[in-house]
This record gives structure tokens, C-alpha cells and sequence, in this order.
């Protein structure tokens, strides 16, 4: 419950951030600005997925697909 | 009053017309990515011989994807890969081969049913075998449909997947939605997917042998050969635990569900926050991974000189029987929560940091942190340094070679169960040709990347990637 109600607080937080308007996300536009990795990464992501007990949430599969994690 | 109506409706058609003639495409042209790396690892604690043992492992792989723009508002990707291994550690799902012929083992990893001098068989944790397992070939293709609103705030999206290896394939599906709001200022995304796994079991020779031949020992596989006890004398009490017990259950089924959140905090910086829930059932140990169990005696085949020096890298010549393959549940529940936050500095600088937090009912956490920092150094330049830490508790399960107990339900002795902590070390540069000067037939190379990376864990494994990739459009 606590931890919900910090969560939505946290979201209400950045919803009310500054609205940036379209003419303004020059920056926010900029290809290493993306919140992904480029796709040039996938076999390291892969591979930190056979190497190491942890994965997902990076964007990548985080089960299911080889006989690794 | 008709022909008005008619003027009317069609200047309406015709606005509509014209809307959608000028409507921003999702994606504006075809677009072509060939990636490619080379992977290399070593380490001294290889899994399939209980913990200790040769961890070299080459890995090629390859993959090409499509996104074709199917409408204005429409995208289907298609995505093909391999990937092609050579191991140490899985060539010795059967080690008794390392002087270059089998015996007659049957279907284990070996596709041959050659046949040698039994005085000849040896073999050695730390020495790479030429058993069939020593390599293998992943192979993916994947599906993907996306669909755009008008207004661009709105995305869907669905895929499917199909992966296969020489012991496993894969089916998958899954779907997900994004919307984005406050003025493309913040985004929600869902999704979820099913893998469908299905494993072709591959057991360590001894056992699958011991199977084979119910437990007689002069028979199959172990005829002629001479097995050790502890004191190199021979013996025929080698006995696995539970007589092994092959797997039943052959499926691992994957369901997951994502939750995304982006928010654009100024002009120069923005965040996103995601989570998966996942949920694994089915057989979730590797078949073809020993468990060597320290309240049981131990057997050998090989040369009785060397089993004093068994753990040593020295050995060469002598292998352990095992006691079991890995055990673990049948379920596992995974948490991962991801941050990453994005600040442009100049225009030379940006920098990039992720952060996760992961959790399952193993008993495993984990924290990864990583940071890279992007330098423009020119119009086509980019070079890309980047720094990356791992730490993780180890499994419930887990323990080294001989440590575990044989009253025990669940045991691996893989050390990616293990505690420990990894520090990764990346560099990468990017070239980018806003003009697509140079082509291939009718696709104009857009940009290469090219990323380097050095990993290493506090308990001595090390490895290294090269990855390389070409970006095309279509002209």
C-alpha cells in the first residue's frame, strides 16, 4: 500500500513536470537521448542473460526463447 | 440542393484526402539492420562438470532485421538471427572423448556411436572434449505489427517468435500497447507475452549410459571400462543418486507482463521507469549440468594418478563420475524494476544511465548500474565510453562442486547462481551519414556502429564482445 501510494506519487510528480512543446525536444530528440538501447547491443543484452541469474527490464526478453535464463 | 450536398461531401472527402496524402509516416522509408559480434569467455568454474572445469566458450552470431512501412500508420518488422557456439564446458556433456573417439553411448551428446580401446578412456574437467555438444546453433525469427493512431499518441502492437536449438526450441507471442500524453510529454506503456518452451533433454553421457544399462555396469557404455574409487583401485559401486532419474517434465513456459513509464522532465532530460512480472514453469535446470554431492563417495574413469589432483587445472586425464544433473523448482517468480534517466549536457555530451533492481523466489537479488556517455566529436562521429556494474546474491540452490548434500531436493552447481559482483568495461563508436552517400543495390547506408566491451567477475571469469552494426534505408 505505502509502496503504491509512493509510486503514484512519483508518477503525479512527473506528470506535473514543465510541458515541453514539440518545437522544444530538439535535445530530447537527439538518437543517443533514447530511453533503449541501440539495437547494435542485443547480443551483449544476450549475453548478460545467459551469464547472469538477473534479466529483464532492459528492453530485452526476460524469459523464454533459449535454455538459459 | 443534391448537387450541393454532393460539392460538399466531396470537399470533405477531398480535405480528408489531403490530410492523409500529407499525414507524417510512422516510419518514413524501409529500413535494414545487419548486426554482428564475436563473444569469448573463460573461466575455471564450467557448470556442466559441477563447478570446476575449462569455461571457453566462442560465440558468432548474426541477425538481420526488416521494418517495412506497410501503411502510414503501420510497421511490420521481421527479424532473423543466429547465433553459433563452440564450448568447453558442454563439450564435455560427454568428456570421455578427448583422444578422439567415443564409445558406444548412445544418444547422449554425442551423435556417434564410435567405438574405442576401453584402456584409452579418459577424460578431464579441464580439457575440451569433441563430443557432438561442443557446439550448437541458435536460430530465431521474429514477427512483429505495429499500428499507429492518426493523432500518434496511440500504439499497438503484436509479435510472435519461433527459436531453436539442437536440445530446445521456443515458441512465442506477445502483444502490448503504448499511449502517450501531456503533449507527447509522457508515456504508459503494457505488454505482455507467453514463450512456449520445449526442451530435447541432453544428459551427461555416464548417467544417460547408467540409464541406459539399468545400472549394470559391464554393459552399453561401461563395457571394458574400468571405474576408480577414491583410492584408484577399481570398483563397481558408482551408483547416481536415485539410480538417475531422467526429466519428465520437458516443457519451460515464460509469461510476462510490462509495465512501462516515460516522462520528459525538461528541454535537456528524461526518464522512463519499467517493471516485468515473470513467471517460469516447467523444467527450469539444465539437463545436461552435473552435481558432484560431498557426502558420497567418489568414482573416476581415467588415470588413477591424477585423481588426487582432480581440481586442479593440471588434470588431464581423469574424469569424475556424477552424482546427479542440477535439480531445481519447477516454478520461479522474477521482479526486475528498471530506471534510466537521459540528460543531453551539450552539443558534444550526453549522458545515459540505467539503473535495475531484481528480485525472484530463488533467492537470488541482483543490483546493475550502468553509465555511458556519449561524445560527439564531429557531424558523422560519435564515440561512446561506457561503464557498467553487476552484483548479485546467490541462489538458494547453489553451492560449489562436492558441496552439496545428497539429502538435499534442490542443487546446481552453476556459477551463474552464484554470489558475486561484475564490472564491464564498454567503448564504441558511430559513424553517421545523414546523406547515405554509399549504397547496397537500393539501400543507403545510414549509419555503422561499432561497441566493444571487457567483463569481468571478482571470481575470475572474464569475457570479451565485439559487436558491429549497419543501419540501411531504403531509397
Amino acid at each position: 500500500m505505502r509502496k503504491g501510494i509512493i509510486t503514484l506519487a512519483i508518477i503525479g510528480f512527473f506528470s506535473s513536470c514543465v510541458s515541453v512543446k514539440e518545437y522544444e525536444k530538439i535535445n530530447i530528440n537527439d538518437p543517443d537521448m533514447s530511453l533503449a538501447d541501440k539495437k547494435v547491443e542485443k547480443f551483449k543484452t544476450n549475453f548478460h542473460v545467459y551469464r547472469e541469474a538477473a534479466a529483464g527490464a532492459n528492453g530485452g526478453k526476460s524469459g523464454g526463447g533459449c535454455g538459459c535464463n | 440542393m443534391i448537387i450541393g450536398a454532393f460539392l460538399f461531401l466531396s470537399n470533405i472527402i477531398a480535405q480528408e484526402k489531403t490530410s492523409k496524402e500529407y499525414k507524417k509516416r510512422v516510419l518514413e522509408t524501409a529500413e535494414v539492420d545487419f548486426i554482428s559480434s564475436y563473444y569469448s569467455q573463460d573461466g575455471n568454474n564450467a557448470s556442466v562438470t559441477g563447478g570446476i572445469g575449462n569455461e571457453h566458450l566462442t560465440d558468432l552470431a548474426s541477425s538481420i532485421t526488416i521494418s517495412l512501412p506497410i501503411t502510414a500508420d503501420d510497421i511490420l518488422t521481421i527479424e532473423a538471427g543466429f547465433s553459433a557456439y563452440t564450448s568447453a564446458s558442454s563439450s564435455n556433456g560427454n568428456p570421455f572423448d578427448i583422444s578422439s573417439a567415443s564409445r558406444n553411448g548412445g544418444d547422449d551428446d554425442d551423435e556417434y556411436d564410435d567405438k574405442r580401446a576401453a584402456s584409452n578412456t579418459i577424460g578431464s574437467p579441464w580439457v575440451a572434449s569433441s563430443g557432438a555438444s561442443r557446439s550448437d546453433v541458435w536460430s530465431t525469427v521474429n514477427v512483429d505489427y505495429s499500428h499507429t493512431s492518426d493523432d500518434r499518441n496511440f500504439t499497438w502492437n503484436a509479435n510472435a517468435s519461433f527459436a531453436s536449438e539442437y536440445d530446445y526450441t521456443s515458441v512465442g507471442f506477445g502483444a502490448g500497447i503504448l499511449t502517450q500524453f501531456n503533449e507527447k510529454n509522457t508515456s504508459l506503456g503494457i505488454s505482455g507475452s507467453v514463450y512456449l518452451d520445449t526442451w530435447d533433454p541432453v544428459y551427461p553421457t555416464e548417467l544417460k549410459s547408467y540409464n541406459d544399462v539399468n545400472g549394470n555396469l559391464n554393459l552399453g557404455f561401461f563395457n571394458g571400462i574400468t571405474i576408480l574409487n577414491e583410492i584408484g583401485n577399481a570398483s563397481t559401486s558408482w551408483r547416481p543418486k536415485n539410480g538417475f532419474e531422467k526429466i519428465q517434465d520437458k516443457s519451460r513456459n515464460s509469461y510476462s507482463a510490462s509495465v512501462s513509464f516515460s516522462q520528459i522532465i525538461s528541454k535537456n532530460a528524461q526518464i522512463s521507469i519499467f517493471a516485468d512480472f515473470v513467471q517460469q514453469q516447467g523444467w527450469l535446470a539444465n539437463p545436461l549440468q552435473r552435481v558432484y554431492f560431498g557426502d558420497v563417495a567418489n568414482y573416476y574413469i581415467g588415470n588413477a594418478s591424477s585423481i588426487s589432483n582432480y581440481a586442479s587445472s593440471q588434470n588431464k586425464d581423469v574424469f569424475q563420475l556424477a552424482d546427479d544433473i542440477e535439480r531445481l523448482p519447477n516454478s520461479r517468480f522474477k521482479i526486475p524494476i528498471g530506471m534510466r534517466l537521459n540528460y543531453f549536457i551539450n552539443e558534444m555530451f550526453v549522458i545515459r544511465t540505467y539503473y535495475r533492481y531484481y528480485y525472484d523466489n530463488w533467492g537470488i537479488s541482483s543490483h546493475t548500474a550502468s553509465i555511458e556517455l556519449p561524445i560527439k566529436i564531429s557531424d558523422k562521429f560519435t564515440l561512446y565510453p561506457s561503464y557498467r556494474y553487476y552484483i548479485q546474491k546467490a541462489a538458494t540452490y547453489f553451492a560449489p562442486f562436492e558441496q552439496h548434500l545428497s539429502t538435499e531436493k534442490y542443487y546446481t552447481s552453476d556459477f551463474d547462481l552464484s554470489e558475486y559482483n561484475a564490472t564491464q568495461l564498454g567503448f564504441g563508436v558511430s559513424y553517421t551519414d545523414i546523406f547515405t552517400k554509399s549504397h547496397l543495390w537500393k539501400l543507403g547506408l545510414k549509419s555503422v556502429d561499432l561497441k566493444l566491451y571487457q567483463y569481468k567477475r571478482n571470481s575470475g571469469f572474464n569475457s570479451g564482445i565485439v559487436n558491429i552494426g549497419f543501419k540501411f534505408i531504403m531509397d
